[in-house]
């Protein structure tokens, strides 16, 4: 009886209030404040989701070290000059201040072959891979090492190669794409010989890294190899990893350039762009965000004008002894459906508009970032907006109050 | 919060601060008027009758003096508290009856009811009856005369609980047979609610009986 009789009042106060509702305003504010949304939401679910690609974030590798190698020149390799890093030279290095920790890469001294396989079709090909010591690595990946008896082998591969293999070769092959969560389920065949004898091992793709520009395998299992298959003879590492106390440091590029090394996997291009990444989105997200204030300008003008067409009426309720909060409820109701609804429809076309793009980012290994970031900040843009409104239009009754 | 009585304490609208020739029987002075009785306030036009009845009903607040309700000043009196005071403790019938148009009798009055859920709609329809237009019930107020629109107005008023209720000029456009039957609608309510009436008056007096009469 008593939710019957506050619907029906509900209802009278509604059928007064509503006149001067103006529908093209309401309209108006409700595309605008829906363009604007969409323009934030977009811009902030692209961005959780190709950020990938140009993070520089390395989830196994730590963040302060580079990889040293030896300039290539054409004239070095006629006279036949070592593109390998003696002991002295690495022990220099090791003394220089800036020089936290010098690893080696350890190279195989045997012949591998590998082959990947999945559905009837594989792929075959002289491999090579590296190790470093375990401690350059940041976090290791689950099961990283390795043991002779099971013999299964954790690799870490450049993330580069998966778009290789994804755009140049799964493409013209006519073989299926892989995404980097399915890649660990691909099973990967690696044939050691050398010394006179051979095994199969089985390798499991465990991680991709950005910065390491090739095939990363654990050391255990590298000095386990070399001693099965190797002719024994201890190399010099052509590749170095250096942690470094400060990577921008200035004194890093003057000593490499005075000794001939070069800087692999240099990230430099890479933090251009995520730069770009940033400052793009950054843009956007302002552009979207004035809009939405500016949707917001509309509705609080919109509203104000209404209140003030009906202020006759709310006073005469506000007389009747309504309450401010009675009074003003049709319109916070009006206000909390309408901004719900833009809210729900803005969330729906970003993600139409993200079912369109992703299929296009998978083959670059990009499965979808997370959208709850970018559907929150939505709910606190519209939430902001429909507080805002909310305090607009109960000022306005209070300001009534005293006709 | 009940209201037993209701006192002004040397009550003065703004407007007319500073003129000492007035000879009025309620501004300037100490009034008292107790619940259960009726009180009858005659004036002349500009004389602040209806910002009498605003002050007491707390939309306007632009005087000197003191009001008290049971010894509260009204002064100190908050939103929430005019809320509940305007639907449990005082009626209403403000002289420019302030219907919605648009709304039907009917609607209009409801508006009050479902707000204090003070009555019945039989009880409704009968003082519709009683005051001769329930046939206008259905009609958006819009479309009554002056007169009828007063007798909607009256009934709206009268569909809440009140210690008091205050009649600004609440017969100027009825006829003598319509003031006989509203007075005695609005007298019947009061006394079986036990409360006080106060009604104000330029000319058309309302045919209740009057304890005490004040001319403004």
């Amino acid at each position: 009886m008593n939710d019957n009789n506050t619907t029906a009042s509900n209802r009278l106060l509604w059928k007064l209030l509503r006149k001067h509702v103006s529908a093209g305003q309401m309209t108006g504010f409700s595309v605008a404040s829906l363009i604007g949304l969409v323009i934030v939401l977009l811009a902030l679910q692209f961005y959780s989701d190709i950020r990938p690609l140009f993070s520089s974030d390395d989830s196994f590798m730590k963040q302060d070290y580079i990889v040293l190698t030896k300039t290539v020149s054409s004239l070095g390799s006629i006279v036949g000059a070592s593109t390998e890093f003696s002991q002295n030279e690495i022990d220099e290095l090791a003394g220089q201040p800036w020089v936290r920790k010098v690893g080696r890469f350890s190279t195989p001294q045997y012949r591998i072959y590998g082959s990947l396989t999945f559905g009837n079709r594989s792929l075959r090909t002289y491999l090579f891979y590296e190790s470093v010591p375990d401690e350059f690595i940041d976090e290791l990946p689950d099961d990283w090492g390795f043991d002779p008896d099971e013999g299964r082998v954790p690799i870490i591969v450049s993330r580069d190669y998966l778009a290789l293999y994804n755009f140049g070769f799964a493409a013209t092959r006519n073989m299926p794409k892989i995404s980097e969560n399915m890649v660990g389920m691909v099973p990967v065949q690696l044939m050691l010989s050398g010394n006179g004898r051979s095994r199969t091992v089985e390798g499991r793709i465990a991680g991709f890294s950005n910065r390491l520009n090739t095939i990363i395998v654990p050391d255990s299992f590298m000095q386990w190899s070399n001693g099965q298959f190797g002719s024994g003879e201890e190399r010099l590492p052509s590749r170095l990893i250096v942690e470094v106390s400060s990577p921008g440091d200035k004194a890093i590029t003057e000593y490499t350039t005075a000794h001939g090394y070069e800087i692999a996997g240099d990230k430099a291009d890479s933090g251009k762009a995520s730069y770009m990444l940033n400052l793009m989105t950054g843009i956007i997200v302002t552009i979207g965000g004035i809009i939405s204030l500016l949707a917001f300008f509309v509705l609080i003008l919109s509203i104000n004008l209404l209140m003030q067409k009906n202020s006759r009426k709310l006073q005469d309720l506000l007389m009747l002894g309504y309450t401010p909060a009675q009074v003003s409820a049709p319109y916070v109701k009006m206000v909390l459906s309408v901004n719900s609804a833009v809210l729900v429809l803005a969330c729906i076309v970003m993600l139409v508009c993200r079912s369109l793009y992703l299929p296009a980012l998978s083959s670059l290994g990009i499965t979808g970032g997370s959208v709850i970031v970018p559907i929150v900040a939505a709910i606190v843009i519209m939430g902001a907006i429909t507080a805002g409104s909310v305090y607009a239009i109960r000022r306005k009754t209070l300001s009534m109050w005293r006709g | 919060m009940e209201i037993d009585k209701i006192e002004m304490h040397g009550v003065l609208p703004r407007v007319f601060s500073g003129r000492n020739d007035m000879k009025s029987e309620i501004w300037n002075r100490e009034v008292t008027m107790e619940r259960g009785r009726s009180y009858l306030v005659s004036a002349e036009s500009g004389t602040g009758k209806s910002s009498l009845c605003s002050y007491l009903y707390g939309f306007r607040n632009d005087y000197s003096g003191r009001i008290t309700f049971s010894n509260t000043d009204i002064a100190t009196l908050n939103i929430m508290q005019w809320c509940e005071l305007r639907s449990r403790h005082i009626a209403y019938l403000p002289q420019e009856m302030r219907l919605f148009p648009e709304l039907t009798a009917m609607e209009n009055v409801e508006l009050k009811n479902r707000l204090t859920r003070f009555h019945s709609t039989g009880n409704i329809k009968q003082m519709f009856d009683r005051l001769g237009i329930a046939d206008k019930s259905d009609q958006p107020v819009a479309q009554l005369s002056i007169g009828q629109q007063q007798r909607v107005a009256i009934i709206r008023a009268l569909c809440q609980p009140f210690d008091f209720i205050l009649l600004d000029e609440p017969v100027s456009h009825l006829d003598e047979t319509n003031n006989r039957l509203a007075a005695a609608l609005v007298t019947e309510e009061a006394k079986r609610q036990g409360a006080g009436i106060i009604a104000t008056s330029v000319g058309n007096n309302v045919m209740i009986t009057v304890d005490k009469e004040y001319k403004l």
